[in-house]
């Protein structure tokens, strides 16, 4: 009898089991098919009926790299996104960090401003940019998308460290006060340091965020030499449109970066989630 | 609070004066951040506002014009229509996505072998850059040369238009969006179910209680206050929302599923019309205040509670 029920609970299991996996492949059929048909050449993707390549080739790989300014692309998100992640997380973890500590007017007053500016409709800050940006010159320069970028992740990113601080007991501060540190020194020497892993964290998501990032960038990068990578692919879908085949493994390649990131930081994944909405 | 001595009200104030003297770090710690946020938000807040009040165009301030571009755009089609499909797709970005969401997230809360695994793969969709998730929606329904109408020339069907007639099109973006935001939802669900008391469970089985009734008296109540958080949250990044529609059809056929963002970005950067352009963004803010102000009221009733 006892057995019996154990057999069902591991068929349960399995069923289970089963069921997700489906539901994994179907959820995710889109992207596992432009993976897949990346390596065929378009005539073969259009022609072929099988769901694997007959003769898989990187050859849409070779035309993107070598052929295209993927690379250019690929640096100029790089730096556009690096950049703009460091100037946000300065900003961001000395403003946590006055949330989680300061209990006043003025940090209550600025969590709601956060709180606001995520309703904030972007383009309603591009438009007298792009307007500001051209008079002064900027338009096609880093700076212009980077300096967006930097408030664009800011109340995340804020949120973010004042979860962490909060989750950091003040004795350890009021310690290192009895000892003489001042208030910022003890913040500089004793919880920094205990923070690194959330530093890491906070770093990478917001380097993602401002990869994938479409909107700002498309505003202000039109040169070929300044687009990011998501510029770059729409305008390859604009001219090779038909040439669905490199534009597949252009795609691709832009994946990449994303999932090795995103795999450091997928169990940091739920505090960037709710952690701002939940919290006032 | 009591009505305190005046001895102790006078210890207050001697104490907050002595604590000024230190406490000008806060102040110290946003200035970085305000001064960010005041360049790339409030600048462009006060002088969009001025725009929505001229003809102007990229290059021309133009002249005032008051009131007559938000007059204006009562009574301009384009704008009564990308005010309907940016409600319909809020509301079935909303409501799809909660539901597929909730779904998955009962289905992971299960014990059952690689469910971490599994959670991964589910975030996908949210984790990739837009421009790639289209590309892979457009290579699905595309009219001649998408997979869905390949496989149905092999069968002798006609093909479907899904991004080139106008229903249609509305209904692929908003599937789209939610493809894209479920994982969201999911995720943020699962978090709170896995800190349900198991117990509760066990006292509601005890008590005679099908799964149908220990959902309804246990489950949704505990994720209620959540829910309405993520409902809230989900609407304004949904009316927020350019990437999906702009990429997946450029906003048509036909303008079809142009939402406001997208025309405030058409007026503005494809027709020159600063003025019009300004004028949408700013009725985009005053309905997604409207919706942070339902926000904020539901926070403050949750830390009341």
């Amino acid at each position: 009898m006892n057995v019996s029920k154990q057999t069902r609970r591991q068929l349960t299991r399995w069923g289970l089991f089963l069921f997700t996996l489906v539901i994994v492949i179907v959820v995710n059929l889109p992207i596992i098919s432009l993976v897949i048909n990346s390596l065929r050449t378009t005539t073969e993707i259009l022609s072929e009926r099988g769901f694997w390549p007959s003769h898989p080739s990187l050859i849409n790989y070779y035309y993107v790299t070598e052929r295209t300014q993927f690379w250019v692309f690929f640096r100029n998100s790089v730096v556009v996104a690096l950049t703009g992640t460091v100037i946000c997380i300065f900003a961001a973890c000395l403003g946590g960090f006055a949330l989680s500590r300061f209990r006043i007017r003025l940090t209550r007053s600025y969590s709601s401003l956060l709180l606001m500016l995520q309703m904030f409709p972007i383009i309603l800050a591009l438009i007298p940019l792009f307007i500001l940006f051209k008079a002064l010159g900027l338009i096609n320069t880093y700076f212009s998308v980077i300096i967006i970028y930097a408030v664009a992740q800011l109340p995340f990113a804020t949120w973010m460290f004042r979860s962490f601080y909060d989750a950091i007991p003040i004795d350890l501060e009021e310690a290192a006060q009895i000892d003489g540190c001042s208030r910022l020194q003890s913040f500089r020497y004793v919880i920094l340091p205990l923070c690194s892993a959330a530093f890491a964290a906070v770093t990478i998501f917001a380097f993602l965020f401002n990869y994938n990032e479409y909107l700002i960038a498309n505003i202000f990068l039109r040169s070929e030499s300044t687009m990011t990578i998501p510029v770059g692919i729409q305008m390859f879908m604009q001219q090779y449109g038909s040439d669905i085949g490199n534009l597949m493994a252009a795609a691709t390649l832009a994946m990449i970066p994303t999932f090795i990131l995103f795999l450091f930081v997928q169990r940091y994944m739920l505090c960037t989630a709710i952690g701002g909405a939940v919290k006032g | 609070m009591s009505v305190p001595t005046t001895e102790l009200e006078a210890g207050m104030r001697v104490c907050a004066r002595r604590r000024r003297h230190v406490e000008w770090l806060p102040y110290w710690l946003v200035v970085p951040s305000l001064s960010l946020i005041l360049l790339i938000n409030l600048y462009p807040f006060a002088t969009g506002f001025l725009y929505s009040l001229r003809n102007g165009t990229m290059l021309q301030q133009g002249n005032f014009v008051g009131w007559t571009n938000y007059l204006a755009l009562l009574t301009d089609s384009a704008f009564l229509h990308s005010l309907f499909f940016s409600a319909l797709f809020a509301v079935c970005a909303v409501f799809g996505s909660y539901a597929v969401g909730l779904a998955l997230a009962l289905l992971l809360n299960k014990e059952f072998p690689a469910r971490g695994f599994f959670r991964v793969c589910l975030l996908v969709p949210w984790i990739i850059p837009s421009i790639v998730s289209v590309i892979s929606w457009r290579w699905m329904i595309n009219d001649q040369t998408g997979m869905l109408n390949l496989i149905l020339r092999q069968f002798g069907a006609g093909p479907i238009y899904l991004l080139s007639t106008e229903k249609q099109a509305m209904f692929s973006v908003i599937i789209v969006k939610i493809w894209r935001s479920f994982p969201f939802m999911m995720l943020s669900l699962l978090a709170a179910l896995q800190t349900i008391d198991l117990t509760l469970y066990e006292a509601c089985q005890i008590d005679g209680a099908g799964r149908w009734q220990s959902f309804r008296y246990i489950t949704f109540p505990h994720l209620r206050d959540l829910s309405i958080v993520l409902w809230i949250l989900m609407t304004i990044w949904s009316v927020n929302d350019f990437e999906t529609p702009y990429l997946l059809t450029g906003g048509g056929p036909s303008n079809a599923t142009e939402n406001l963002i997208v025309l405030a970005y058409r007026l503005t950067f494809r027709r020159n019309d600063v003025g019009s352009g300004t004028a949408v963004a700013f009725v985009t803010l005053i309905i997604l205040m409207a919706l942070a102000l339902l926000l904020l009221r539901r926070q403050s009733v949750a830390q009341e509670d």
